[in-house]
């Protein structure tokens, strides 16, 4: 039961901290400063290894099968860079989620080497930003 | 005695033919003397140098029509077509997507003169340009110059319902229905302003939707991509979170905490996607709508005022699609 528990406050906790985040609230950003700027790019990078894994290694092979424009791996990588980390993570996963299906009636198509896709950059997605 | 003779006429004969020989030698150095120099010497017309710009422009090779151009008033200051000269400069620019360079050749056309023709048109075009750059609110500084500046109403009248037009493209409705009541009485009917009214109060039509309500209604996974009319997107959102979640609970219960959180790390990103993705749902939802009700309005209501070069008077032109 304790464990349930915990998981449950885990899970809360998470889902509370991403709705703070959602809500647009600012964040004050301390004098004393945990990470620095490079450290931030660091982590940044870091978190984009399994993605570039991925369109080195898996896509290359697999081939290019996304519909939309940019690819959701290409999208995570902008929307990482853009947001930084967690928000990128939450873009990210948004993106694989909608990624051909509802969104291709509802975005504008874009004709890339000859096929149809959807176009949905990150600027579509950064509501708060419009 | 004709022993001489005959030699005579031989001598002259060879004479004549080595001369011929220099003729051609003699022609080329006197042309490169300092009299031929002076002979072939261009005269710059005005006619022929505007008209050489014209060329230039219709026949769309812009940025050498802006030299041609610049050339016809640097020699020809006093001619009477130097302002269309300065406008066609901006527009050369304009339609070479040089947008900064137009914008900066206009200013200087508006900076010269206070209201001549042309300064008007450029007011209004350098507002066109900021419209083509989504730099709304540059757009309505310069009309709101031009307003301060201008005595005559129909130009006013002109800017208002520009300056209503960019309120509506920003949605902002009550704003644009202020800017189109100031237009005077009239130039109501020239602007077909009643039509433009009646259409314009459709806006509260303009189907919305919440994006704090589906941000809320994503605590049930996919609930808000439901609201947002995503269909597709709701059921993904319902499985794959339902999914997450089931695995990270059996996970904790079975005493695979290292795999439990695993789940819950990456669930969480699906979850919290989930809700980030309808609240932006939302957003592109009103977009699309207020979007489209914009581009039903201008098609049915928008009189397109274009700048007539010949004439003085202002060009209007009206359709309405059922």
């Amino acid at each position: 039961m304790k464990k349930i528990l915990s998981f449950i406050v885990f899970f809360i906790v998470l889902a509370a901290l991403s709705g703070s985040v959602l809500a647009g609230q600012d964040v004050k950003i301390d004098d004393h400063q945990q990470f620095s700027d490079e450290a931030e790019e660091n982590l940044e990078n870091v978190s984009l290894y399994p993605i570039k894994f991925y369109q080195d290694y898996i896509s290359s092979v697999d081939g290019n099968r996304c519909p939309m424009h940019p690819t959701c791996s290409q999208y995570c990588i902008e929307a990482f860079k853009k947001h930084g980390t967690f928000l990128g993570w939450i873009m990210c996963s948004d993106r694989l989620m909608r990624c051909g299906r509802d969104e291709n009636k509802l975005s504008d198509p874009i004709w890339i080497d000859g096929k149809k896709r959807t176009y949905d950059p990150v600027s579509n997605n950064d509501f708060w930003q419009q | 005695m004709q022993i001489r003779n005959t030699c005579l006429v031989y001598r002259l004969f060879t004479f004549v033919i080595i001369c011929s020989f220099f003729i051609p030698f003699s022609q080329s150095f006197a042309d490169s003397g300092p009299q031929g120099a002076s002979d072939p010497s261009l005269t710059l017309n005005p006619d022929k140098q505007f008209d050489y710009a014209q060329e230039l422009f219709s026949a769309k090779d812009y940025l050498t029509a802006v030299n041609e151009y610049k050339r016809f008033i640097y020699f020809f200051p006093k001619d009477e077509r130097v302002e269309l000269a300065m406008f066609q400069i901006g527009q050369s620019y304009f339609l070479g997507r040089q947008f900064d360079e137009a914008v900066k050749s206009f200013k200087k056309l508006t900076d010269r003169n206070f209201e001549t023709e042309y300064s008007i048109k450029s007011y209004f075009k350098i507002s066109e340009i900021y419209i083509a750059l989504k730099a709304f609110d540059l757009a309505l500084i310069n009309l709101n110059n031009l307003i301060m500046i201008t005595k005559d109403e129909n130009i006013r009248d002109e800017a208002y319902y520009r300056i209503g037009w960019i309120y509506i493209e920003t949605a902002s409705w009550d704003n644009a229905r202020h800017y189109f009541e100031k237009i005077s009485t009239k130039n109501r009917n020239k602007f077909r302003l009643e039509r433009l009214a009646d259409e314009l109060d459709k806006e509260t039509l303009i189907p919305q939707k919440d994006p704090k309500l589906a941000g809320f209604l994503s605590i049930i996974p996919g609930g808000g991509y439901l609201y947002c009319e995503r269909y597709q997107d709701a059921l993904i959102a319902f499985l794959l979170n339902g999914g997450l979640i089931l695995a990270a609970y059996e996970s904790f219960d079975k005493g695979h905490g290292a795999l439990g959180g695993l789940i819950t790390f990456v669930g969480f990103g699906f979850y919290a996607g989930n809700i980030y993705g309808a609240v932006t749902s939302a957003h592109k939802f009103n977009r699309k709508e207020t979007g489209q009700f914009i581009d039903k309005l201008k098609k049915n209501t928008r009189v397109n005022l274009s700048a007539d070069l010949e004439n003085k008077s202002v060009c209007l032109s009206f359709r309405f699609s059922f």
